[in-house]
C-alpha cells in the first residue's frame, strides 16, 4: 500500500503523519467510497475492526450521533471536540494525537497497546464522511478549550 | 527546532578548531518543529537561553520564553531584548492557559521556549510535591501537545504573512525522576513521562556528563556530551538517514562555554 496521495494528505493536515500507511490508505478508501455512495462497504467496515479493534464499533457509533465538532475562532485556531456517550467533551487537537479520555491515557499512552481512542477515530471518520459539525467561538473560548479549563 | 540548536552549538563552536564559519560543519538539519532537551537543569537552562538569544539576534525572530521560576542571573540586555518575551507561570494550569492563548497575538513567536517541564508537571497534583503520579501521563500528553499542535498553527500563520520568520519551533527542557540522581542512565526506559514527551517531540537533545579524565585534560571545568537526535520526519529526503548528530560541550572555570563537533 503506498501512503499519502494529495486527496488523503487534505483530510486530517498533519495529524495524519501520525499513522501508519495502513489506517492513513483506509481512510482515503473511506472517504473514496463515501463521497461516491454515501456509504461505507462491508469490507472497509471489516478492515477498520481489524486495524482498530473494538473502538472501531464505539467510534462508528459516535459518527452516526454526529458527535464530532470542529470549533474554529476568529484567529484561524481550529480544534475538535467530541461528545462521549456520557455526555462529556472531549477536545482533541488538529496536528497530533490527543485524547482526555482515560482509555487514551491507559491504552495508547501506557500500554502502548493501540493507536487511538474512539474519540480520536471518530474524528477521522467524521472528517473522511465529511460530516462534522461546524461551531465558530471566540478567540479566548478556543484558548480556554484547548487549555482544558472550560467548555464552549 | 534542531536547526536553531544546531546554529547555537555552531556559533559557539571552538575557534581553533576547523569550524570557525559557524555554517561550516554538517549540513543543516531538516528543521524539526519541536525538540526535548534532557538533562541538568543548569545546563540545560543555559542551552535555552543560548537558543532563545541565538534565535532573537541571528535570526531576527521573536521568542516566547516560559519558566516556573524567575531567571535570577539574567543580563539586562536580555531583559530588555524586545523580541523575546519572559513568561512566569506559576502553575500547570497557567502554563497552559499561557500557550494556548498564543494563538491570540497579534505578532506570533517563532520559537516557544518552556523551561523545566517535570517543575510544572510534578507540583500539578495538589497535595504531593515529590515524583509523579498517576494521571501524569496525560498532563504531559496534553502539554506536549498543545505546544505541538500551537507551533504547527502558528507556523501557517507565519507562513500565510509570508514571513521569513516561518516555522514556529518549540523546545523545552526535562530532567527525569531517574535522571535526578548522579547516575545518568536511559531514563525513557523507566521514566513514563519522559516516554509520553518522547511521542511528541519530534527530536531529542540530550545533555550528558563526561566525568572522564577529557575535561581535566582540556583544562575545562566540566565536559558534556550533547546528543541530537531525531526520527525520520516527511520533510528529510526519502532515504536519508534520521537525525543523529553529538557536539561535545566543555565548560570552563570563567563560565565560558566551547561546542566542539564530535
Amino acid at each position: 500500500m503506498k501512503s499519502g496521495s494529495a486527496r488523503s494528505k487534505k483530510l486530517c493536515g498533519k495529524m495524519r503523519t501520525f499513522l501508519p500507511a495502513v489506517a492513513e490508505q483506509l481512510f482515503g478508501d473511506i472517504q473514496k467510497n463515501y463521497e461516491e455512495t454515501t456509504q461505507i462497504p462491508d469490507d472497509l467496515l471489516i478492515a477498520l475492526k481489524f486495524v482498530f479493534g473494538t473502538c472501531a464499533l464505539q467510534a462508528l457509533d459516535l459518527v452516526d450521533q454526529r458527535s464530532v465538532t470542529c470549533l474554529s475562532s476568529p484567529s484561524g485556531r481550529k480544534a475538535f471536540q467530541v461528545t462521549g456517550g456520557s455526555g462529556r467533551l472531549y477536545t482533541c487537537f488538529l496536528s497530533c494525537h490527543y485524547c482526555p479520555c482515560p482509555a487514551f491515557t491507559y491504552t495508547v499512552l501506557r500500554r502502548n497497546q493501540g493507536l487511538l481512542c474512539k474519540h480520536i477515530l471518530a474524528v477521522y471518520l467524521c472528517q473522511a464522511m465529511a460530516v462534522t459539525q461546524q461551531e465558530s467561538v471566540s478567540d479566548q473560548q478556543m484558548s480556554a478549550v484547548l487549555s482544558g479549563t472550560e467548555g464552549p | 527546532m534542531t536547526d536553531i540548536l544546531t546554529l547555537v552549538f555552531r556559533t559557539l563552536s571552538s575557534q581553533t578548531g576547523q569550524n570557525k564559519d559557524p555554517s561550516a560543519g554538517p549540513p543543516s538539519p531538516a528543521p524539526r518543529s519541536s525538540t526535548l532537551l534532557v538533562g541538568e537543569h543548569r545546563l540545560s537552562r543555559s542551552v535555552l537561553l543560548l537558543a532563545a538569544v541565538t534565535a532573537a539576534s541571528e535570526l531576527g525572530v521573536r521568542v516566547a520564553f516560559f519558566a516556573q521560576t524567575q531567571i535570577q542571573s539574567l543580563p539586562e540586555c536580555l531583559q530588555r531584548c524586545s523580541r523575546i518575551t519572559f513568561s512566569y507561570p506559576r502553575t500547570l494550569e497557567e502554563l497552559l492557559q499561557q500557550v494556548a492563548g498564543l494563538h491570540e497575538s497579534p505578532c506570533p513567536p517563532s520559537l516557544i521556549i518552556i523551561d523545566r517541564l517535570d517543575g510544572f508537571l510534578r507540583g500539578a497534583v495538589a497535595g504531593s510535591h515529590v515524583g509523579f503520579h498517576s494521571g501524569d501521563e496525560s498532563r504531559a500528553a496534553h502539554l506536549a501537545a498543545l505546544l505541538c499542535d500551537t507551533a504547527a498553527f502558528l507556523t501557517e500563520v507565519l507562513e500565510k504573512r509570508g514571513s521569513s520568520s516561518a516555522p514556529c519551533r518549540a523546545i523545552a527542557s526535562f530532567l527525569s525522576d531517574a535522571d535526578s540522581g548522579q547516575e545518568s542512565r536511559d531514563a525513557s526506559a523507566t521514566d513514563p513521562v519522559l516516554a509520553v514527551l518522547d511521542r511528541y517531540f519530534q527530536a531529542r537533545c540530550t545533555l550528558d556528563q563526561d566525568r572522564s579524565y577529557e575535561a581535566a585534560a582540556a583544562a575545562a571545568q566540566e565536559a558534556w556530551h550533547v546528543y541530537l537526535s531525531g526520527t525520520k520526519i516527511p520533510d528529510d529526503c526519502e532515504d536519508g538517514p534520521a537525525l543523529a548528530q553529538e557536539w561535545k560541550l566543555f565548560i570552563f572555570p570563567e563560565g565560558l562555554m566551547e561546542f566542539k563537533l564530535v
